[in-house]
């Protein structure tokens, strides 16, 4: 039974407006775990600084330029954080065999698990990363033209496929692991290096980074295509086929397990 | 028309042979010594739409399995089985818009939300018209007093109010089937008779069909006619329970009350019978077979060893019934 994208839409904003209504009747909560985010952020900003107050540029990357790309990866990484954000509980609800909950709805089992949870401590996340990258952007003197943020748009929605896909696959490694923390852990901390460019890393790292495990498509082959406009590699103008044939295939992936999850007894 | 149909139904799991200790452990890692466990064997029943069917059977009889493969969450092995009219694991989706769900400790409201709103988007999800939700509404407002509950978070409901919610939003979108599983586990008295009240009310309404697996004999008393019985994963009885009665019809219950620690009185009357013996804080009960021996007798002979000081005497209830048949099979 296939259903609209329109219905799917009109479900999750009802979802939505509701689970952001009861957040925010949780005051404390909401306004302690946004100050938390705002400082990981800052935090996050000021080790960046500090290390550019030692090394003028990176690899050849100037501080602008990096920024840049920091602030990229920043916006790419805010979708993962916002709408899939039940992933990490995943395993929980299905080694107590709460998963099975989700099983009886005449809806597709994967939107119906996600959109479950909207992390709403994501926008600040959102908005620090687009105020770098308006700030590096100007600072950088680059062009602002109609197709120079049309490409922006298109590459940023397709490089936050990547962080999905990546967190989709390490979640459901629970659907046939008990202690799969640890995988989506790791996924987790690896998105750290998504901020550098590619070529400070070993070969070995490079092919992992671009192949096995490819945040190299979060912002650095992505970016290029907006910072180094006159040599553009194959693999970022691929970066928006990339993500979405990851998505696809972390989503089938996702629902294969689900699938064959059968609970535990009652 | 039939709303349940199972064939032959069979399913086997594979489980790895587990050896002990750490060695044991290590061993498994890389063993492929598996066995196969048969948890349904070749259970065939027919469910009429509107019937109240208690599925019954001990802790690990194949309850849950049998829902499992009824709701499509798990494929048979063999057999055919056909919900509605769909194949369960073929047609998950089309099945869930046809059957309601409810686990009795497990609820599938939004967390959050107050018990409207999660109607609200079933009522999108499940795509019901206005004009029947509105109907379904009424009707539950007649039912019980839904308007407190309306406006609470799920998470600041007590057990009973959940459970209670969970039903109500089982049945929103009038489905055929409503699989309830335990629903009134760790209920207070009252509580449990609202929840019967309410499920037989909405199956009288609706025609629902409800399949009802309950470890409380009181449900079955209340609400079924016909009972399935399971153990070992294949299938000991399914009858009208009157019909379960009239099989144990020489049976009847002594119950005596006497000074004293009644658990040690009852181990020495289970030396003096030939009967099972039971104590709660009140009475001993004692299951007398007539066919083998009058109940006055087995009272004759019970004042000559002890000081009963009350008595009473009953026909056999359900749970005795079922507890009989889990421990020795009907003949």
């Amino acid at each position: 039974m296939h259903r609209s994208i329109g219905f799917y839409l009109r479900i999750y904003g009802k979802i939505l407006v509701q689970d952001i209504k009861s957040k925010m009747s949780y005051r404390s909560d909401f306004i302690i775990s946004t100050i938390g985010m705002i400082c990981t952020n800052i935090a996050g900003f000021v080790s960046f600084w500090i290390l550019f107050q030692n090394f003028p540029s990176v690899d050849g990357w100037s501080y602008y330029e990096m920024l840049f790309l920091y602030g990229f990866s920043l916006v790419s990484l805010t979708p993962v954080q916002c709408l899939f954000d039940n992933n990490w509980s995943l395993r929980i609800y299905v080694y107590s065999g709460d998963f099975i909950k989700y099983c009886f709805r005449p809806i597709n089992l994967f939107f119906y698990y996600q959109s479950e949870i909207f992390d709403i401590k994501g926008l600040g996340q959102l908005a620090f990363g687009i105020g770098t990258i308006v700030y590096a952007w100007a600072k950088l003197g680059l062009p602002v033209t109609v197709l120079m943020i049309l490409k922006m748009i298109v590459f940023l929605i397709t490089a936050s496929l990547i962080m999905i896909a990546l967190q989709n696959a390490a979640a459901a490694t629970c659907f046939w692991i008990q202690n799969s923390f640890y995988v989506l852990d790791l996924v987790f901390r690896f998105k750290d290096y998504a901020k550098y460019p590619i070529t400070i890393f070993s070969p070995v790292f490079r092919f992992i980074f671009t192949f096995l495990m490819p945040i190299a498509f979060i912002a650095y082959y992505p970016s290029l295509v907006i910072l180094r406009p006159d040599e553009i590699p194959l693999l970022s103008w691929l970066s928006p086929v990339i993500g979405l044939v990851f998505f696809f295939l972390s989503y089938k992936f996702w629902m294969y397990g689900a699938m064959k999850y059968s609970g535990t007894g009652s | 028309m039939s709303s349940i149909q199972i064939k032959n139904l069979t399913k086997q799991f594979k489980v790895l042979n587990r050896h002990e200790g750490l060695k044991g452990s290590i061993q498994d890692l890389f063993s492929r010594d598996y066995k196969t466990v048969t948890a349904v064997d070749n259970i065939s029943m027919t469910v009429e739409q509107g019937e109240i069917v208690g599925y019954l059977g001990p802790n690990g009889a194949g309850k849950s399995t049998t829902i499992k493969m009824m709701t499509g969450v798990l494929e048979p092995t063999s057999g055919e089985i056909i919900v509605g009219d769909v194949v369960p694991y073929r047609n998950r989706t089309k099945l869930a818009q046809e059957i309601g769900v409810v686990f009795g400790q497990r609820s599938q409201l939004w967390w959050a939300l107050p018990l409207i709103e999660s109607f609200r988007i079933l009522k999108d999800i499940y795509r019901i018209s206005d004009e029947n939700y509105n109907a379904m509404m009424d009707f539950y407002r007649t039912q019980v007093d839904i308007e407190p509950l309306l406006h609470k978070p799920v998470r600041q409901m007590s057990l009973g109010q959940r459970t209670l919610s969970d039903i109500l939003a089982a049945f929103l979108h009038d489905p055929k089937i409503v699989f309830l599983d335990e629903p009134t586990i760790g209920l207070d008295v009252s509580m449990k008779a609202k929840i019967r009240t309410l499920i037989h009310a909405l199956n009288q309404e609706k025609n629902t069909t409800v399949i009802l697996t309950t470890h409380d004999m009181g449900d079955v008393d209340a609400l079924c006619r016909r009972i399935v019985i399971i153990d070992k994963g294949k299938m000991l009885y399914d009858n009208d329970i009157a019909h379960l009665k009239g099989f144990f019809g020489s049976y009847r219950t002594l119950k005596v009350r006497m000074d004293g620690d009644l658990q040690a009185h009852a181990e020495e009357i289970r030396k003096e019978v030939d009967f099972s013996v039971s104590a709660d804080e009140e009475w001993i009960s004692i299951l007398v077979d007539e066919e083998k021996e009058k109940v006055l007798d087995v009272l004759g002979r019970l004042q000559h060893t002890h000081n009963i000081r009350d008595m009473q005497l009953e026909e056999i209830s359900t749970e005795e019934i079922i507890k009989k048949i889990y421990e020795e099979g009907v003949e």
